[in-house]
């Protein structure tokens, strides 16, 4: 078990998200950096889909139990288990009563704590991952407090320390400013109902990532982009990625816990590849977005799929040759 | 326990399959290596003696790989000269492909220096940091 000592600003369980229930209404949740969620769950040999922590804010001090591995990955932090440094994308190994203690955040925007064998909240739709909207899910449907006890499976491997290549260095965007994220957008439902000089103003801002920023949705400030005239829609089907436009012209970018339905103009969509790098892109930090096309945005998808798929080969690879020396 | 011959071969298999092209096995008494011969070979790594006269400890890479003295998050490298640290501490990285291994000091005292080159091919074995075990404790080395 894991006994939460303190926590700033709103932590959840997450697992990869609940998928199956989007046609009655369920947002998907989820972890907001699944490569992260993925990555930490590789490294510890369990299911991709095992339940972790999405950390958003620091500090964040928990302990341990019982010994377990664990691993860090995501945001870039300063952490320290029973006062040894851990380095960032790391797994590690608790003993029974070993505090783990998140000091500072000064790269990214969320950390994703796994721990071996995942954290075993009761499954709710087919998922563990918190559902703030619905209240359901994760541990009693809400963020965690100081106090909460969070039940883990049991995991029998003993591992070393080891550490993976993080997502954003393997991933590397060209021509990134620091404090600038660009990501890849396709154009969606209403982007003709922008004229031309509104679409290139669109594409050519930076636009700010305000506090009113969270697991719903990004809340981006920069010039007004409105359309020729304005656009009303019943609500319809929307899914996390998509920029809405409402009638101030500062666009919205639903996440994961966004409503399965809207009614604002989309204007493009984030792709499924670079929706984790806006999950980790920082208050205050500004945003680009590049044009891209559906072949275009498939490619970049193989590409994180290689990614993982390297991970899974060369930590398969560590723990082969281990077992192979050890029988 | 002796490697078997089917050991071998169930690694050679693991090799071809994961694209990685040299392991390096090293036990008391027997030492494996296994080159994939497709791609190019990494180059052996010298390993120069330990210096054996004063009390030092050196902490190893037990992996073929590229030296890393910082991770490439941090603009400080793990560990600097005159630095006390713990045994186990991490001193350095080996970057394997996406992997990073960690290379750990063998026994508590104070970092004498890093030996190593960032960024330096690096072997089983070659000495990465020279600590001075605190005076008045035995070096365990």
């Amino acid at each position: 078990m894991i006994e939460i000592l303190s926590v700033t600003g709103p932590a959840s369980v997450q697992d990869l998200g609940r998928f199956d229930q989007y046609r009655f209404g369920i947002g998907t949740a989820g972890a907001m950096d699944d490569v992260a969620l993925r990555a930490g769950n590789i490294l510890l040999g369990n299911d991709e889909n095992a339940a972790g922590i999405e950390i958003p804010m620091v500090p964040f001090r928990l302990r341990f139990d019982r010994d377990m591995a664990f691993a860090l990955t995501g945001a870039g932090v300063e952490a320290e288990i029973d006062g040894r440094v851990i380095p960032p994308w790391w797994r590690s190994h608790a003993r029974a009563g070993d505090l783990l203690d998140i000091k500072a955040m000064p790269r990214g925007a969320r950390l994703y704590l796994t721990v071996g064998g995942g954290i075993d909240v009761p499954m709710v739709l087919g998922s563990r991952s918190t559902q703030f909207r619905g209240e359901f899910g994760g541990l009693h449907g809400r963020p965690l407090q100081p106090g909460d006890i969070l039940p883990c499976t049991a995991s029998a491997a003993t591992i070393g320390e080891l550490g993976v290549e993080p997502a954003e260095i393997t991933l590397a965007r060209p021509n990134t400013a620091a404090d600038e994220t660009i990501v890849r957008v396709v154009i969606a439902g209403e982007y003709d109902g922008f004229d031309a000089a509104t679409q290139a103003l669109f594409w050519s801002s930076s636009w700010k990532i305000t506090p009113q920023s969270n697991r719903y949705g990004y809340r981006l400030q920069g010039p007004a982009v409105k359309p020729r005239v304005p656009i009303e829609k019943r609500s319809h089907g929307i899914v996390p990625g998509v920029i809405q436009i409402p009638p101030n012209g500062q666009p919205i970018i639903q996440m994961r816990d966004a409503q399965t339905s809207g009614g604002y103009p989309k204007i493009a969509t984030v792709i499924r590849a670079d929706l984790w790098r806006v999950g980790q892109a920082r208050l205050g930090s500004k945003l680009r977005f590049e044009q891209t096309a559906y072949a275009e945005a498939l490619a970049a998808e193989a590409e994180m799929s290689a990614y993982i798929e390297r991970l899974r080969t060369i930590v398969r690879l560590i723990e082969e040759i281990r077992t192979c020396r050890s029988s | 326990m002796p490697i078997k011959l089917t050991d071998i071969a169930r690694l050679a298999q693991i090799l071809e399959r994961s694209g990685v092209d040299t392991i390096e096995i090293e036990e008391p008494g027997q030492s494996l290596k296994l080159v994939v011969d497709t791609g190019p070979r990494m180059a052996a790594s010298p390993t120069p003696a330990a210096p054996a006269a004063d009390h030092s400890v050196i902490a190893k890479a037990d992996v073929a790989g590229h030296f890393l003295a910082a991770h490439p998050w941090r603009d400080k490298p793990f560990v600097a000269p005159g630095q006390h640290i713990q045994a186990g501490a991490i001193v350095g990285l080996v970057k394997i492909g996406l992997l990073y291994a960690p290379i750990v000091a063998p026994a508590a005292g104070t970092v004498d220096a890093v030996i190593a080159e960032p960024g330096a091919t690096v072997g089983y074995g070659t000495p990465i940091v020279r600590i001075r075990p605190p005076s008045g404790s035995s070096p365990i080395n």
